[in-house]
């Protein structure tokens, strides 16, 4: 009985297989696709969900309005949300759903350095091999390790490391205690910042302190940075760490900015820390090696649409990779709507030699890949906590 | 040398004011383990709980702009009161309904099911509560005046974690040694056959055990929202791992054990964080119980016994 009917189901699929082919035998280079799907990959939910949530609801928009606006010749494109909670393990389980399935045709994301680096050869290894364009993950390793998969819209850590340093010295810092969280995006740029401080300012003492990742008990880096006497705190996090560890400062009379001064980086420049932190984290500064979209000119119509949709506070709650997301998106569907189709299908491989060759207009003006994958042109922005806001205060130019 | 007297002074405070919260949290697995012979994992995340709940009295107590809408120590006994009634009946709950369905199943199952209450509550409160870190608003609550002997410097949050950690200890110490009731419990844990024999009701004395335990883990929840001003969904995952490493270093099943055990864990985790490396500041207290296992089984305070783990 079971038998028979699986029987007649593989028939009517043989069926509809042959239908198939023949309807869209005649659809060309310029046809119509079938179907077009798009994945976003971040920490959506868990521990960093204050970067993660923000960049989906930008990438929603993103998809939202490429669909209204025609999609890839009429064809809407779908969007898969792959939440992996900061973990490369959960990312491995997610993206097999997409390396098997061809009409995938990239990932926004992943976001966290980690789980990129984790990844990567799964993407490549993929057949076709799977693109992924990410709005935040800066590590050097990601694009030196000719992955032609991997693009980015953010700066590279080797940018940011040098900038984070040349703001250090430019603010007269003597004593700087640089903190990393033990991961690979994070301890590879409190390395680039001791590098140029012992390379171009060698009179700044320096000592280093590794936090461990979630941890909230600061006591024996807070007495550490008492009895080395820092003028300044730079720490390389992610972001949660951040809250617990300037509240602890406080707590022992090293208050910002009088007492002591702190430059955090990206992910620190997140405003929920200023009320997280009770306010010992206002007039702290932090840079990004992307850009708010807030007060760029190209970006205003996407900030309205962003608040229209999500509420009027919805983008300084969003994070500090809304506009990089929503860039990163837009990237990856000009690629795919520049692909050619060829019996209602757009290959991998063709995204990708697009992304590769292609420029795209985006909010932050045009955005070109080098060879590498890295993007032509990053600045770094330094930010400050003031009143409920972190406000852009100065770029550095790497 | 001086500096470095002083430096000890401060890192061995530090450790204290660490200890006493992992003792808090130790005592509730080797009161269990002392009765049940079983390793009650989802304590961890009876901690957790806690916390979230004095989070969520100060949240109702203290206004977003930062006032405190009662006195500040009345609102931090409300918060102390409310997490420990509410984790106590949580743990009594879990008891009820977790364990003693399967007290007299092989050993394993109780503690695969404490794995899975474990999972159950950070699931929880990932979900319904909140998947990111909350705020417990405690600058109003805890004057922010640091205090300052000789060298070394103590946040007053700190010192209430100590000395509330202590007091609290001494209670439990006095209700176990110098009670009727606690000497049922010690003659339950001794064993729980004869205890029967004897009288007294094994099941009320387990009850009021999980109940005292996790009382105890749920005022740790407090103390260290008001320290560290921030409560999470995982917090009880390390601290909870920390905490049982604590007991047993000092001998599991054994009350005095668990809170030496702990005091010993956060002095030398603070000792190794500060003058070895804060990268393996967590390797010092895993370190310190592999020694300890390997020179003397029982632990410290614990008695060898041919039957007993």
């Amino acid at each position: 009985m079971i038998r028979s009917r699986i029987l007649a189901l593989t028939a009517v699929a043989g069926l509809a297989l042959t239908a198939c082919g023949g309807t869209t035998g005649t659809g060309g280079q310029s046809g119509k696709p079938d179907k077009v799907q798009i994945a976003a990959e971040g920490p959506f939910t868990g521990d960093e969900a204050s970067i993660g949530a923000g960049a989906l609801q930008a990438i929603q928009l993103a998809v939202e309005d490429f669909n209204k606006a025609g999609g890839v010749n009429g064809t809407q494109v779908s969007l898969l949300v792959w939440d992996d909670q900061h973990s490369a393990q959960t990312a491995a389980t997610l993206q097999a759903q997409g390396i098997s399935d061809p009409t995938v045709l990239g990932v926004v994301g992943p976001m966290n350095s980690g789980v990129v680096l984790g990844t990567l050869q799964g993407l490549q290894g993929a057949n076709p091999p799977l693109p992924m364009v990410s709005e935040s993950a800066s590590n050097v390793k990601i694009t030196d390790q000719s992955f032609s998969v991997a693009h980015r819209v953010c700066a590279r850590d080797d940018a940011q490391g040098p900038a984070d340093g040349k703001f250090l010295v430019e603010k007269k810092a003597t004593k700087v205690e640089i903190m990393d969280a033990k991961s690979d995006y994070s301890t590879a740029l409190a390395d680039q910042v001791a590098k140029y401080l012992s390379s171009n300012a060698p009179s700044v003492k320096v000592q280093r302190d590794s936090a461990q990742h979630g941890q909230t008990d600061f006591h024996t880096i807070v007495t550490h940075i008492q009895n080395f006497g820092a003028d300044w705190v730079y720490f390389a996090d992610e972001g949660p760490e951040v809250a617990p560890l300037v509240q602890q400062l406080k707590a022992v009379g090293l208050t910002i900015p009088d007492k002591i001064n702190f430059l955090g980086s990206d992910g620190t420049e997140d405003p929920s820390i200023i009320s997280a932190s009770q306010g010992a984290y206002l007039s702290a500064y932090s840079t990004n090696v992307t850009a708010s979209p807030i007060g760029v000119d190209t970006a205003a119509s996407f900030v309205t649409r962003f608040k229209s949709k999500y509420g009027a506070d919805s983008v300084s709650k969003a994070g500090p990779f809304v506009g990089s997301a929503y860039e990163a998106t837009q990237v990856l569907l000009q690629a795919i709507k520049a692909s050619p189709v060829n019996n209602g299908k757009i290959s991998r491989t063709d995204v990708q030699s697009r992304l590769g060759s292609g420029s795209f207009g985006t909010i932050f003006g045009t955005v070109k890949f080098d060879a590498k994958g890295d993007v032509a042109g990053g600045g770094i922005y330094v930010y400050q906590a003031k009143g409920t806001d972190m406000v852009v205060v100065e770029k550095i130019s790497g | 040398m001086e500096h470095f007297l002083g430096l000890f002074a401060q890192y061995l405070v530090n450790g204290l004011e660490t200890g006493s919260l992992y003792a808090l949290i130790a005592l509730g697995y080797t009161l269990v383990y002392g009765i049940l012979e079983m390793l009650n994992f989802a304590h961890g995340d009876v901690f957790m709980v806690g916390g979230f709940l004095g989070a969520g009295v100060a949240g109702v107590l203290v206004s977003q702009s930062g006032v405190a809408l009662l006195p500040a120590p009345l609102v931090v006994l409300l918060m102390m009161v409310v997490a420990m009634a509410g984790a106590g009946l949580l743990g009594v709950g879990i008891e009820r309904f977790a364990y003693r369905p399967l007290r007299n199943a092989n050993r394993l199952a109780p503690l695969i099911t404490a794995v899975g209450v474990s999972l159950l509550l950070e699931s929880v409160v990932q979900v319904q509560v909140s998947p990111a870190p909350v705020t417990v608003r405690s600058d109003p609550l805890i004057p922010l005046t640091v205090l300052r002997l000789g060298g070394i410097t103590v946040p007053p949050s700190s010192l209430l974690l100590f000395v509330v950690a202590i007091a609290l200890m001494a209670a439990l110490d006095r209700f176990i040694f110098a009670t009727r009731f606690g000497s049922a419990m010690r003659a339950t844990a001794q064993d729980r056959e004869a205890a029967t024999f004897m009288g007294i009701d094994v099941d009320r004395i387990i009850v009021v055990t999980f109940l005292i335990g996790s009382a105890l883990a749920g005022m740790g929840g407090v103390l260290y929202g008001l320290q560290f001003a921030t409560v999470n969904f995982f917090m009880g995952y390390l601290l909870g791992i920390k905490a049982f490493t604590a007991a047993v270093i000092g001998g599991i099943g054994n009350v005095r054990g668990a809170m030496a055990g702990g005091l010993v864990l956060g002095v030398l985790e603070n000792l190794g964080g500060g003058f070895v490396s804060t990268a393996f500041q967590d390797s010092f207290a895993f370190l310190a119980l592999i020694l300890v296992l390997m020179l003397r089984p029982q632990g410290l305070f614990g008695q060898a016994q041919a039957d007993r783990a």
